[in-house]
């Protein structure tokens, strides 16, 4: 519904005022690493989720941080992310830097984040295994006992 | 004079279609000038040191990193990222010493420092009394 100005017409800004909400609403929604800010945000790090027989396998891309920076934990039917990129040397983005330095592109982010990633299957939370290597956190949720797979013998009648 | 213009100026953010089957994606990095110097840190998970490219050729630096594809069994429930090679080069002119560029890659991080060629370093000359 549009707006009215106190004298019952339409205020022409404020069709503009609704559209620039809009783009900012869009930005604020930008693709993963762009969403790398300083208040800790859902949404990031994307992941990619597969399911096989025995486990669920969750991948994110997290550049810059090493295997101390990130902390992964299993909280009832979630799995929870959480972590920081530094803005220090690690994450090179140049806080404290010498006086006379330029800068030309800004892209990679810096800041904490934290993720909840919905299990669609109960997974036993004491086996499951993370690690980061180069860049990429693999983790690796077991199922639980009771939604393993479990062959039945078929015996002749 | 440094113009920072990337090469790779029509693709897209995220992805883009590479002359093969598999996509390339455009790293996203910072870029910045210390003392002439440039320096260029890109975020190039899943890489490894000896599969990247760093080029520098008539005034265009180059970086290329080749990922695997991870081939992990089972289905795939959630898929809110594409896995691929990185690529993307920026234009930095003339002035710089090639031979003297070093590339390093830690944490799935890839910084280049690009060095000015010492004849184009400011020098400062000191005044002498009299």
């Amino acid at each position: 519904m549009m707006r009215t100005s106190r004298s019952g017409c339409a205020h022409p800004l404020d069709d503009l005022c609704a559209e620039v909400d809009r783009l900012w609403t869009n930005l604020i929604a930008a693709p993963p690493l762009h969403g790398w800010g300083n208040q800790p945000r859902a949404g990031f790090p994307a992941v990619n989720v597969r399911e096989t027989d025995d486990a669920l396998l969750v991948e994110a891309e997290l550049p810059g941080l090493a295997s101390g920076d990130v902390d992964v934990s299993v909280a009832g039917d979630e799995l929870v992310l959480k972590g920081e990129r530094a803005a220090g040397p690690k994450g090179s983005t140049g806080e404290g830097a010498a006086p006379d330095v330029v800068w030309h592109r800004r892209e990679r982010g810096h800041g904490g984040f934290q993720r909840r990633i919905p299990l669609p299957v109960p997974v036993a939370a004491e086996l499951v295994e993370a690690r980061l290597v180069d860049g990429v956190l693999s983790i690796r949720c077991p199922k639980a006992p009771e939604c393993q797979p479990r062959k039945v013998p078929v015996s002749a009648g | 004079m440094v113009t920072m213009g990337s090469t790779a100026g029509t693709t897209p953010v995220s992805a883009a279609v590479d002359a093969g089957a598999a996509l390339t994606y455009q790293p996203h990095v910072d870029v910045r000038v210390e003392q002439g110097d440039v320096v260029v840190v890109a975020d190039m998970p899943g890489a490894r040191t000896d599969a990247i490219d760093v080029s520098f050729a008539d005034g265009v630096l180059s970086l290329h990193a080749r990922v695997a594809a991870r081939d992990l069994p089972g289905t795939a429930l959630r898929q809110e990222y594409g896995i691929g090679d990185f690529r993307r080069s920026f234009r930095l002119g003339d002035g710089f010493d090639a031979t003297g560029i070093t590339a390093t890659y830690s944490l799935g991080v890839l910084t280049v420092r690009v060095p000015k060629l010492a004849a184009v370093r400011p020098r400062k000359v000191p005044v002498q009394a009299s």
